[in-house]
């Protein structure tokens, strides 16, 4: 049996056939979602955060806080992967069976970077909305500064139009 | 491209670096006797025929260029000593100096709409006196 080209709708648009008499006779949407939610496999949150390191069960290996010293902590980092590297290499040739806690480390070292630059980007944002911000004042101010030279410029003219006309 | 992106990617070319580096240690390093009871490994011959401590020093070299780099990126950080809360408060002076300044474009606007209404009534009021004093001339 072939199916139509055009199936019909689904059932519950019975539900809304009163529904420019009567708006209450219609169920009322769903509410919105809070937290987490599965979509297609993947978790997704309603709440757009950077999850902390702890959360994605990585050890941080830099100073907790809210005043954080991005450029001390981003150095000393890399320091430290550069001295994991070079364990590594170490670690081959003395005891080349302990390898996986190097690597490890080294990836810990790796996690640890990328999330304190991605912390990096609310600063950025607020940044950047500082210097729209004073941009837009600047305009501003410029076009305050242009408006009073050319009523300045219109009254001078106005009066030297009412000199001449007094003249003759 | 901004310097966090930026970071973020020499981030990734030091991985990549790294990576390869091991690699190529353990790719190319010649076989190492592990006891006396063992006999001599076979000396070992790379496939091009180069010597063995060349690459591995070139990809050192890299690698830590990589990092140097890094580090000068991160000390071109335009990140100011000020916290969050401070620029917050920058955010709220900026705010209410911009309210303040677009109040006073305002006012301007309005005086100069103003004016070139007066001046567009006297310019109404002149035009109709020329039209007026040529009057007695048809007559």
């Amino acid at each position: 049996m072939a199916t139509a080209t055009y199936p019909p709708p689904p059932p519950y648009y019975r539900l809304y056939k009163d529904y420019l008499q009567d708006p209450n006779s219609a169920p009322d949407p769903p509410p919105p979602i809070e937290g987490t939610y599965l979509c297609f496999g993947a978790n997704y949150t309603t709440s757009d955060v950077l999850p902390t390191l702890e959360e994605q069960g990585v050890r941080q290996l830099y100073s907790k806080g809210p005043n954080v010293d991005f450029k001390k902590e981003l150095r000393s980092l890399n320091g430290e992967l550069q001295l994991h590297v070079l364990e590594l290499a170490d670690i081959l040739i003395e005891r080349p069976s302990q390898y996986a806690r190097r690597v490890e480390e080294i990836s810990t070292v790796f996690k640890n970077l990328h999330h304190l630059l991605n912390s990096l980007r609310p600063h950025q944002a607020r940044a950047t909305l500082i210097h729209i911000l004073e941009l837009q004042i600047q305009r501003r101010k410029q076009a305050v500064e242009d408006i009073k030279k050319r009523r300045e410029e219109a009254r001078r003219l106005l009066n030297e139009s009412l000199a001449t006309l007094d003249g003759h | 491209m901004d310097i966090i992106s930026q970071l973020q990617e020499q981030v990734n070319l030091i991985a990549h670096l790294a990576f390869n580096t091991v690699g190529t240690l353990q790719r190319d390093a010649p076989p190492n006797r592990l006891s006396p009871n063992y006999p001599e490994p076979p000396a070992h011959a790379t496939e091009d025929g180069s010597n063995f401590s060349e690459q591995p020093k070139l990809m050192s070299t890299t690698l830590v260029k990589a990092a140097k780099q890094f580090d000068a990126l991160v000390a071109a950080l335009p990140i100011s000593e000020s916290g969050e809360e401070a620029q917050l408060k920058r955010i709220s002076e900026l705010q209410a100096e911009n309210d303040a300044i677009g109040l006073e474009l305002q006012k301007q606007l309005e005086a100069a709409e103003k004016e070139l209404n007066q001046v567009q009534e006297l310019f109404r009021q002149a035009s109709d006196n020329c039209l007026n004093l040529k009057k007695p001339d048809d007559s």
